[in-house]
């Protein structure tokens, strides 16, 4: 390394490195040092107060085993429909209808309109819908019947709770999903679809050929927050079910609060974090990856 | 209150002892003294209840909503009045708290007193990890079993190590007692011309009158499943007796759900489920929302616990326990409700206990009463008012100890009984499980638990 040619003697080689210490500290204390205690742990078996004691590799097994985790897993994976292909496929089909090779009017509304779901805080948004779901009094079940249907407790029969969670999912992310891509496809030249309708191309053409490479980038961004959010959805299971009825919206995040807080296996827990903090970067990587690979 | 003679000398010592190594500790020292020489025959009371003058408890209780606040709040006034201290009161509902509890029993500013949920997974844990203090000699010299009832303490009993249930050392007492019974409609059940049933055969004879007197027999929301679990002890119970209860929750050795009983009790329930006697879309209904509807005039019956009385009116609303297949009295749930515990390493042990004996006394029975609530200390006859819902929950309360026939939350039976539990008794009721494969998820959960 060449010693930094600023003016002060022997604190220009370090000075960069002093400076990196404060974050760093916070960093390692508040990101690395509690992620490597989680991942320690789930290899001890520990109530949360007495001396931990070594299990090994015990806990992985119990979480493939005991009939809970991996319902739990199937579950997320059905909220990544909820959660990304849902929302960002519904961004694409809205972006295109009302952006594609136009510019768009009264983006601050949409931008605002949209961006509430989000804004709002997740316990709010599944308080209000579980009042939208309940079968008493609720607004869609007063939709439903007006309509001549017959309502039904949605957020309480086993075939519809994790749809209807789902739905306020989609509800919330696709907002997002649809900012990103109304922004995205304002940097979008517009004489690319001049030339593709030159050259005889329709409107799938230019979604295909112009829009989708032009937003690339966007989509990879919504991709991979709603793919996080999808595997360590909490909040909207907390409030609106608590994983009921009969396990059927169990999560692995939901699972992993319940071992911890409600068993007091704090290792069994640590275990399920582990596993799902490595879903999430390998989800990540492969989506990030994808979109580089395309530029 | 009762401050206690036998206790009152050993206070003041300790106080002493405390407050000879603080700062300031003189002058409260000599008030101790001034006012205990001026009391007559109460001296010792007063020197005794003097004696921790200035001292500061903290408590975490359970008790954030209305009435019971207003209970706990009253009591710590008058609490504080009379002992010169101060409380530091903090009230959260039962879920946040017990997750809170294991790291703030372990500080060293952590409450002094807690409610402590009770069972292995709750107060086992905080008992094998040495955070409670014992109380077994605190309650033999207050008369605790005498005024509670020894089988009611035993639940808050556990060996020293945590690793046995019901039985050693006593860690906790509750203020208020929870007794699990039918309420009822007094217009609705006249409407339909149904009797209070004396035998389980007339109360399904009376559903099924309510029901065809086109009125909602239950009233019932399941959205967070644990409701259902009194719903089926409660039948569940009728075909049992307490021995058979206790060595189950107790896990004693041999003891098994998988009987007769267990699975003929969740055909009821599911059947009940099929002859819609259960509120319409139960299923999707909150607890909240369902006593909600009841006290609003839907549903001529609810089968749920004393803790909801204070929110019905106390004239048109009456209350019956389960009644049995001979017409005897079986088992009822109930017990305690979530005992007040002492942390191991408070600096106020003595504080924390006489506030305990004050939280769960007299006076405070009268002021739970007051307010509609069943108290843990069986009050005197003639405290309540005659022809009110809480007479008749007390009277109930009564007959279940006079008799013995107190039964057992279910859920107690193994750490992880309560998610299965709700979650077979979900799909019990939605049709999606049959009884017997019901009872054979709840016995692989007890004997995997062992």
């Amino acid at each position: 390394m060449t010693p930094a040619p600023s003016g002060h003697a022997g604190g220009g080689r370090w000075r960069p490195y002093a400076l990196l210490a404060v974050p760093a500290a916070v960093y390692g204390t508040f990101v690395l040092y509690p992620l490597a205690t989680t991942v320690r742990l789930a290899f001890y078996d520990w109530n949360g107060i007495a001396t931990p004691v070594v299990t090994g590799v015990g806990n992985f097994v119990e979480l493939m085993t005991n009939g809970r985790f991996v319902p739990a897993l199937s579950h997320n994976a059905v909220f990544l429909v909820f959660y990304t292909v849902i929302p960002v496929a519904l961004a694409l089909l809205l972006t295109v209808l009302l952006a594609q090779d136009r510019p768009v009017g009264g983006l601050s509304v949409y931008r605002v309109g949209l961006f509430v779901p989000q804004v709002m805080p997740m316990v709010v948004v599944g308080v209000v819908w579980g009042w939208i779901y309940s079968p008493v009094n609720g607004v869609l079940a007063a939709v439903v019947e007006a309509l001549g249907g017959e309502a039904a407790p949605y957020l309480g029969q086993v075939s519809t709770a994790l749809p209807a969670v789902g739905m306020v999912a989609s509800w919330v992310q696709y907002g997002f999903a649809l900012v990103l891509f109304l922004a995205g496809i304002q940097r979008i030249d517009r004489t690319l679809y001049e030339a593709a309708a030159v050259d005889g191309g329709g409107r799938w053409d230019k979604l295909r050929h112009v829009t989708l490479p032009g937003l690339r980038s966007e989509i990879v961004v919504a991709t991979v927050v709603s793919l996080i959010a999808a595997v360590r959805v909490f909040d909207l299971v907390f409030v609106m079910t608590r994983g009921g009825p009969s396990d059927s919206t169990n999560v692995v995040a939901y699972e992993i609060y319940r071992s911890a807080f409600l068993q007091r296996e704090v290792g069994l827990a640590a275990a399920g974090a582990t596993v799902m903090i490595t879903i999430i970067l390998a989800l990540s990587l492969v989506v990030i990856r994808y979109g580089e690979q395309r530029d | 209150m009762r401050i206690t003679r036998t206790l009152g000398p050993v206070l003041v010592v300790l106080t002493l002892a405390a407050a000879a190594c603080l700062p300031g500790g003189q002058s409260s020292q000599q008030a101790a003294g001034g006012d205990g020489a001026t009391a007559g025959s109460e001296a010792a009371t007063e020197a005794g209840s003097e004696s921790f003058e200035g001292q500061t408890l903290t408590v975490w209780d359970i008790y954030p909503r209305g009435a019971e606040s207003e209970v706990v709040e009253q009591l710590n006034s008058e609490f504080e009045a009379e002992h010169g201290v101060t409380i530091e009161r903090e009230a959260r509902p039962l879920d946040d708290l017990k997750v809170q509890l294991p790291l703030a029993l372990q500080e060293d500013d952590g409450p002094d007193v807690a409610s402590v949920n009770q069972g292995q997974a709750d107060m086992g844990t905080l008992v094998e990890s040495g955070l409670l203090l014992d109380l077994s000699q605190f309650a033999e010299e207050r008369g605790w079993a005498e005024a509670f009832g020894e089988n009611l303490l035993e639940r808050n009993r556990f060996t020293e190590d945590g690793s046995e249930f019901g039985t050693g050392n006593l860690y906790g007492v509750a203020p208020i007692a929870e007794v699990v019974g039918w309420y009822y409609n007094k217009a609705q059940l006249d409407q339909a011309g149904v009797e209070v049933p004396e035998t389980f055969e007339e109360l399904q004879a009376a559903l099924a009158q309510l029901e065809e007197a086109d009125l909602t027999p239950i009233a019932f929301g399941n959205s967070e499943g644990w409701p259902a679990i009194h719903t089926y002890g409660a039948v569940q119970h009728t075909y049992t007796d307490t021995g058979a209860l206790d060595d189950f929750i107790f896990r004693r050795a041999g003891a098994s759900f998988a009987d007769d009983g267990s699975v003929e009790a969740a055909a009821t329930v599911q059947d009940w489920a099929e002859q819609g006697y259960f509120t319409e879309n139960f299923s999707g209904i909150g607890y909240d929302a369902s006593w909600g509807q009841f006290a609003a005039g839907e549903g001529a019956t609810m089968l749920t616990g004393s803790w909801i009385s204070g929110e019905l009116d106390q004239q048109d609303y009456g209350f019956f326990l389960t009644p049995g297949r001979d017409g005897e009295l079986p088992p009822q749930i109930g017990g305690q409700g979530v005992p007040l515990a002492v942390r191991a390493g408070t600096d106020v042990p003595e504080l924390a206990k006489a506030y305990i004996d004050w939280m769960t006394g007299e006076r405070a029975a009268e002021l739970w009463i007051e307010q509609g609530i069943l108290p843990a200390r069986v009050p005197e006859s003639g405290a309540v008012e005659e022809g009110t819902l809480l007479a008749d929950i007390v009277g109930a309360w009564d007959t279940v100890l006079e008799q013995n026939q107190l039964g057992h939350y279910l859920d107690w039976a193994s750490p992880t009984m309560y998610d299965t539990l709700t979650s077979q008794l979900q799909a019990l009721l939605a049709g999606r499980a049959e009884p017997q494969e019901f009872v054979e998820a709840i016995e692989a959960d007890y004997t995997s638990a062992q």
